[in-house]
């Protein structure tokens, strides 16, 4: 088991290092000079860029870089916006708080739901029920989540007033204690309910389709066989085998998410990370771009390392060597 | 009284656009203490019929009907609890597939566990995990495989462990539905040994399903022959494979090597399965005997009884009704 | 004859799976959208009108105008070219680089396997809306660049498909065969392997249209797609500005990319059931 655990966590290791590299790469051959960005001009003076070069490392040679680059990433530093010239890593440590409580809440519910109503389905396979939650979910597969939050905003915002259209917390109030906490609760209402939505899905067809293929595997004959009785073979045997698939997914699913929620939080005015990478896109703020790249992987692999490590508790098959 | 008797059954499997006769009009006795074994190629019909005696068939797409008469009780008659509470203490099975026969994330032990507590939902645990002991050393099992998950087990083990499971409550009729095919030959004979010496201890009766006329001839007292889903003929092994009637039958042992050593020509039988979702006017097997006549074409033989022995029973125009 | 004897079997494929027909219908509808583009659109995309943000139903503009006074239905008729294009090309990229990578790491096995496994595994885990994002903002919007971009982030599921089918197909007699007549590995990699193995890849790039749409759309919508051509991503970036009174611009423009995606995703789904029929058996 522990081997196992140290496999995992030295197959993480490796794509953080990759992602560092790939990073590097990236930034180095881009177009553009960052320091006329950052000077604000388009001819800025020699002695303005001799300084933005010297302070951000642009001015050695590009192996020196990698090596002052790697040093600084080890260190935990991932050097400042040019922007605004604060440290990458307190900007992103600012955001990724609201990132997550959206992310995971919206993952949280949308396996519930899917998982759920997936295996009710298959229960009910072919039945109106199973038709109808299939068709709806081939709607919602094929719609882009930023849309279908703008929707949201216009129906339930906009028109009928029920939630705030967008942020996190009401400003204006400036609630404290409980009375912010459910402020925030308000504000995560559409986001959430957007996500859930665009997710659900996905759990939903990995449920329904698992749960189909287990129902015909052998070993349920040899219980129906035995007289033993439909819900208890069901509730027992079919369900557990069935939730593998959907917790192998749920590492890599993260990673889909933490992606779309640049999508999402800029829809709905979210600040997380999200925000802030569309923020440093149109600044071209590469540091801050890159950080967040980097910090999003390091997180999707604890996340993954997590999943395969809980994965070996539950699946006896996977062998620890 | 016979312990089962099937009588003039028929399955038909429904598909979108077709129905499918995977066997038809099949009538067979079977004695109490009989070991039968049921013979027959790939698609003949015989494992569809082991799973309608069991009533394992999927009843969305399939349609039985005839009688099955278990101690004289029509088992496709017999309502779901009713069935539930013959199966396993009665009638239990040990599939083709052992490796994939139990749960691959349950352990063996908790597995079997809960099929003895269908039968006594209030055993306890102690009591259970004895009578699986005492079982896995009838079948040759170290009693650490109570711990051991399934894909951590050979396949002859999982064999044995699926013959434990359906001893589990000492049935009375045992339906080995290929369950040594996959198996190589020492472990496969093994087995058989072990399976008829349990016979003699526990008064068992077996029904085994396969195409390997060899492991018939030197473990079933009787035989029953499959084609394309109808009996062709059936009897006591020492008649039916010493003297086959049908020409079917004596296809097929031309097809095996003699036990005896004996070089015969290991010729198979030209052509292959009729289409079973056609109707066959006259007898399936016609296509490919070499005796064909025109009634053949016409005419559906019947099971009859052939020289003077009410058991031994041929479905051919040639016998029994001469040409 | 033999020709007739295909058309004949794919019209009984479309008669049982209906979800293949429903797909391939509403994909003949866009295609003859985007072909007749031109003819359809009542007005030049691109055209700016005096009647700015005026409501579907105005005379002239069914869908109404946007913020610069483009008739949107013109728009999102021309933006149609733009997302097939963008999905077909970049699903066809990702579809020709998972293939190759698959094939090989499937074919050759061992340590080759194991590096490849390993960095379709590092694509895997990697947030690859985000990579995506940073290259296009690195490298600007040209539609080009967000084809190919798009394209070299998604092949990761071909990848996996085909090194799979590589892995069954390489324990074939005729591989075997092919083998010991000492055909090049290579020769034997893209005249066995990859012709016989691809028909996942089919299904799978089918639906990686609707994700390189969806991505487009994305990407659009945060302001990096390509200024100079019309696409539905663009229109809904440029109505959200306008919400919620100019709420038409954005509403429809997604209706559009809800369309198309499931368009794509009924095709690939109905082929994935042509592929394995054990499913269907099952509905």
């Amino acid at each position: 088991m522990k081997r196992y655990i140290g496999k995992r966590a030295l197959s993480g290791l490796l794509i953080v290092i990759l992602s560092v590299c790939f990073n590097f790469t990236l930034i180095r051959l881009a177009p553009g000079d960052p320091i006329r960005i950052m000077a604000g001009t388009d001819n800025p003076n020699e002695e303005m860029i001799e300084t933005l070069q010297k302070k951000y490392g642009l001015d050695k040679s590009i192996p020196e870089q990698f090596v002052m680059f790697l040093g600084q990433v080890a260190q935990g530093d991932l050097g400042y916006s040019y922007i605004s010239d604060e440290s990458v890593v307190t900007l992103i440590s600012d955001k990724i708080g609201p990132t997550l409580a959206l992310s995971l809440t919206s993952v949280t519910l949308a396996v519930t739901f899917g998982t759920i109503l997936g295996i009710y389905a298959a229960r009910k396979n072919g039945s109106w029920f199973d038709r109808f939650v299939c068709g709806i979910s081939y709607v919602f597969d094929a719609t882009p989540g930023f849309w279908l939050g703008l929707m949201m905003i216009l129906i339930f915002a906009s028109t009928l007033k029920w939630f705030p259209t967008s942020g996190m917390v009401n400003l204006r109030a400036n609630y404290t204690g409980f009375a912010r906490f459910l402020d925030i609760c308000r504000h995560l209402v559409l986001p959430v309910a957007t996500q859930v939505l665009v997710q659900t899905p996905y759990y939903f067809r990995i449920a329904r389709s698992s749960v189909l293929q287990v129902m015909s595997e052998d070993f349920i004959t040899t219980f129906r066989a035995t007289g033993m009785k439909e819900s208890r073979i069901f509730n027992k045997y079919v369900l557990r085998n069935a939730i593998m698939p959907t917790i192998t997914v749920l590492g890599m699913s993260l990673a889909h998410l933490l992606s779309g929620s640049v999508l999402i939080e800029t829809v709905f005015a979210w600040p997380g990370m999200g925000r802030l990478m569309y923020n440093s896109i149109s600044k071209r703020d590469y540091p801050v771009l890159t950080g967040i790249y980097l910090v999003t992987s390091v997180v999707i692999c604890i996340a993954m390392i997590l999943v395969d490590i809980l994965y070996g508790f539950i699946d006896p098959r996977i062998r620890y060597d | 009284m016979a312990l089962l008797e099937i009588k003039n059954v028929n399955v038909r499997y429904i598909m979108k656009d077709k129905k499918v006769h995977a066997c038809q009009h099949v009538s067979l006795e079977i004695e109490e203490q009989d070991s039968i074994g049921i013979v027959g190629e790939s698609g003949s019909g015989k494992s569809t019929l082991a799973s309608a005696i069991l009533r394992l068939l999927p009843k969305r797409i399939t349609q039985v009907d005839g009688e099955i008469l278990y101690n004289g009780r029509d088992l496709l008659k017999l309502s779901q609890e009713e069935m539930n509470a013959l199966r396993w203490t009665d009638l239990a099975t040990v599939f083709q597939k052992s490796m994939s026969a139990l749960s691959p994330v349950h352990k063996v032990g908790s597995q079997m566990e809960d099929v003895y507590r269908v039968h006594f939902p209030n055993a306890d645990k102690a009591e259970i995990r004895k009578r699986v002991y005492q079982l896995f050393e009838i079948v040759n099992l170290s009693d650490r495989v109570y711990e051991l998950y399934p894909h951590e087990l050979s396949g002859g083990m999982m064999q044995r462990v699926s013959i434990a499971l359906a001893l589990l409550h000492n049935p009375k009729l045992l339906v080995l539905d290929e369950a040594t095919t996959a198996l190589d030959v020492v472990t496969q004979s093994q087995i058989l040994r072990e399976i008829m010496n349990l016979e003699q201890n526990m008064n068992l009766t077996r029904i085994m399903i396969t195409h390997d006329v060899s492991v018939v001839a030197s473990t079933c007292k009787k035989v029953a022959v499959m084609y394309a889903g109808r009996m062709m003929e059936s009897g006591e092994t020492r008649d039916v494979l010493v003297n086959p009637q049908h020409p079917y039958t004596q296809g097929l042992l031309k097809s095996f090597p003699s036990f005896k050593g004996e070089k015969n020509d290991l010729r198979g039988i030209p052509g292959s399965l009729p289409d079973l979702s056609q109707e066959i006017p006259g007898c399936v097997f016609a296509d490919r005997c070499p005796y064909t006549t025109e009634r053949c074409r016409t005419e559906e033989p019947m099971l009859r009884s052939v020289n003077g022995k009410s058991n031994w029973k041929v479905a051919c125009h040639r016998v029994g009704g001469g040409e | 004859m033999k020709k007739e004897s295909l058309f004949h079997a794919i019209l009984r494929v479309l008669k049982k799976n209906s979800q293949l027909r429903t797909g391939i219908i509403l994909l003949i509808v866009l295609l003859l959208v985007a072909i007749f583009a031109p003819v359809l659109a009542p007005c030049d995309p691109y055209q700016l009108y005096d009647a700015l943000v005026k409501p579907p139903g105005t005379p002239g503009h069914l869908l109404g105008t946007d913020g610069l006074g483009r008739d949107v239905l013109s728009e999102i008729i021309y933006g149609t070219r733009t997302s097939l294009m963008i999905g077909v090309i970049a699903a066809s990229i990702a579809g020709l680089v998972g293939t190759c990578i698959g094939a090989v790491a499937g074919f050759f096995g061992g340590k080759v396997d194991r590096v490849v496994s390993e960095f379709i595994n590092f694509f895997l885990m990697t947030p690859s809306f985000f990579l995506t994002l940073i290259v296009v903002a690195l490298f600007g919007s040209n539609i080009i660049y967000i084809m190919i971009v798009i394209g070299l982030t998604s092949w990761t599921g071909n990848a996996r498909l085909m090194r799979a089918q590589a892995i069954s197909l390489k324990q074939r007699t005729f591989i075997k065969s092919a083998q010991a007549m000492g055909e090049s590995r290579l020769s034997i990699m893209f005249r066995h392997i990859i012709p016989n193995g691809i028909f996942p890849i089919i299904a799978q790039t089918t639906m990686n249209v609707s994700g390189a749409i969806l991505s487009e759309a994305g990407l659009s919508f945060l302001g990096l797609g390509d200024p100079n051509v019309v696409s539905w991503g663009q229109i809904i970036y440029h109505g959200k500005q306008y919400m919620p009174n100019g709420w038409w611009i954005s509403t429809f423009a997604g209706v559009a990319v809800v369309f198309t995606v499931l368009t794509f995703f009924l095709i690939g789904d109905g082929l994935n059931r042509v592929l394995s029929p054990k499913m269907d058996a099952n509905n």
